[in-house]
């Protein structure tokens, strides 16, 4: 019954395999048509060309500057959220399943897309991708930090209730020392996913130095587009030293 | 003079078992009462009835003039504050001092905006350091509540209940998880306490030795038939 079993299985994934490949196009002999060519790009790319470096630190700013303030924008969105979708704090069972329902629609949706939308209303430019970033972000610290408030000890929080106060101040008092430190770190994990997330987000218009680098392909300029990568890499590093180095002073 | 608790034919069952059947038992004030019975005979479930923690599917409590039995929302908030309750896992907030951990007990009459920035009025705050001074842990009043003993913490847990002002005091095996010098000693203090406050103490053991030393009065519990 095993074996009989283990085959099925076998075959029931490689039946979901083939029809990605013939669903996603995949050819190999086009790949492999097409290497030279990114063979010759690379070649062309060097030495990469940091001409206007001071176009590039902008742009470069402009990222940071929104992935940081989308973040914190998102992280206030989620206060009230994660405390209405965590089972242990949410004060009504109607509200618990709302919240949890527009987290997930917040989560669902990318920053990319969220950004698309708000180019059209408020137009071009970084502010649209800060609030791209601040929807998609609420969405995903909420249900980060809702899970590690659900994980905390119940003690505390009932040691509190018994001294016959408020919810809010119970929450305050007992529960947020303790899970504050995880609620920090899931932040700033969404914080470098989005600088990550928000390098692409000037090819919909919203800013930054994704703007320069759509405009270098465009234009099959790619000892800029190598240039641009290196500013990318070397910010999203960055970011990630700082943030674990925060998050080791944390623990 | 009223009693400080008064239970009468209490009844709550776990998924058909029943774990409470019909119990009854009274707490004058300053007296220390002992519940006594092997696990598994509904020590935990009575005094967590007891708090409201658990709702029981029938009988009465009255703490004080607090029928707790008919209670909900903010009216139950009021009568909780009438109980300090002790646990056997001591339940502080680990990451703050053992004196943020005392002044939770206060938290019902400080304003929340006081609560977010730290700040207990002065009053609260003086309340708290004689309470740790009279459980012998004055010197510890800013150390991590995780950097305690277990002995310290359940000290601790008994000031946060002493600042609480309450009338009645339920212990859920207070002692269970100390070693024995410091089980007798936080023991003493409760039975202590009890007499200075004039507060009925309702503390559940397993040791029967304990309970006949400390204990005025012991309300034993047996495992229910059914």
């Amino acid at each position: 019954m095993g074996a009989l079993r283990f085959t099925a299985i076998l075959l029931a994934v490689g039946a979901f395999y083939a029809f990605c490949i013939a669903f996603a196009d995949v050819d190999l002999w086009r790949l492999w048509k097409g290497l030279p060519r990114l063979a010759a790009w690379t070649a062309r790319a060097w030495p990469p060309n940091f001409e206007d470096f001071s176009t590039l630190l902008q742009r470069a700013a402009e990222t940071i500057a929104m992935a940081s303030l989308g973040t914190t924008i998102g992280a206030l969105i989620a206060v009230p959220l994660c405390l209405f979708a965590a089972a242990n704090t949410t004060p009504d069972a109607v509200l618990h399943v709302a919240a949890r329902g527009l987290l997930n629609i917040l989560r669902g949706i990318d920053s990319f897309v969220f950004a698309l939308l708000f180019v059209a209303a408020v137009g071009l430019g970084p502010f649209a991708g800060v609030l791209g970033i601040a929807l998609h972000s609420a969405g995903s610290v909420a249900k980060l930090w809702s899970e590690s408030i659900e994980t905390v000890e119940r003690g505390p929080v009932e040691a509190a209730t018994m001294s016959g106060a408020g919810r809010l101040k119970i929450i305050t008092h007992a529960l947020l020392p303790d899970v504050l430190p995880a609620l920090a770190s899931s932040m700033l994990y969404i914080w470098e996913f989005n600088l990550r997330a928000s390098t692409v987000l000037g090819i919909v218009g919203a800013g930054g130095i994704g703007q320069e680098l759509k405009s270098s392909i465009d234009l099959l300029d790619f000892p800029r587009v190598f240039a641009i990568l290196l500013i990318v890499l070397a910010m999203v590093t960055f970011v990630d030293q700082v943030s674990a180095m925060v998050r080791r002073h944390l623990a | 003079m009223t009693a400080s608790l008064r239970v009468r034919d209490l009844c709550k069952s776990y998924d058909g078992v029943r774990v409470l059947d019909r119990f009854s038992v009274d707490v004058e004030p300053g007296e220390f009462v002992a519940l006594l019975g092997p696990s598994g005979t509904g020590k935990t479930t009575l005094l967590r009835c007891l708090a409201r923690l658990a709702d029981p599917d029938a009988g009465e409590i009255y703490v004080g003039s607090h029928a707790m039995h008919l209670l909900s929302g903010r009216a139950l908030r009021v009568a909780r504050h009438e109980i300090g309750f002790v646990f056997q896992q001591f339940n502080l907030v680990r990451r703050r001092s053992a004196l943020e951990n005392v002044l939770t007990g206060r938290l019902a009459d400080v304003s929340l905006w006081r609560v977010i920035a730290g700040r207990f009025p002065e009053a609260d705050c003086r309340a708290a350091f004689a309470a740790l001074e009279r459980v012998g842990l004055l010197d510890y009043a800013f150390q991590r509540a995780d950097q305690l003993s277990g002995g310290q913490q359940q000290r601790v847990a008994i000031a946060r209940a002493i600042v609480q002002r309450s009338h009645l005091m339920l212990a859920d095996e207070p002692v269970a998880s100390l070693d024995p010098a410091a089980a007798e000693s936080v023991l003493a203090l409760l039975r202590d306490i009890a007499r200075e406050h004039r507060m009925g103490v309702l503390c559940s053991l397993h040791q029967p030795v304990l309970a006949e030393r400390f204990a005025d009065r012991i309300c034993e519990m047996r495992p229910s038939p059914g």
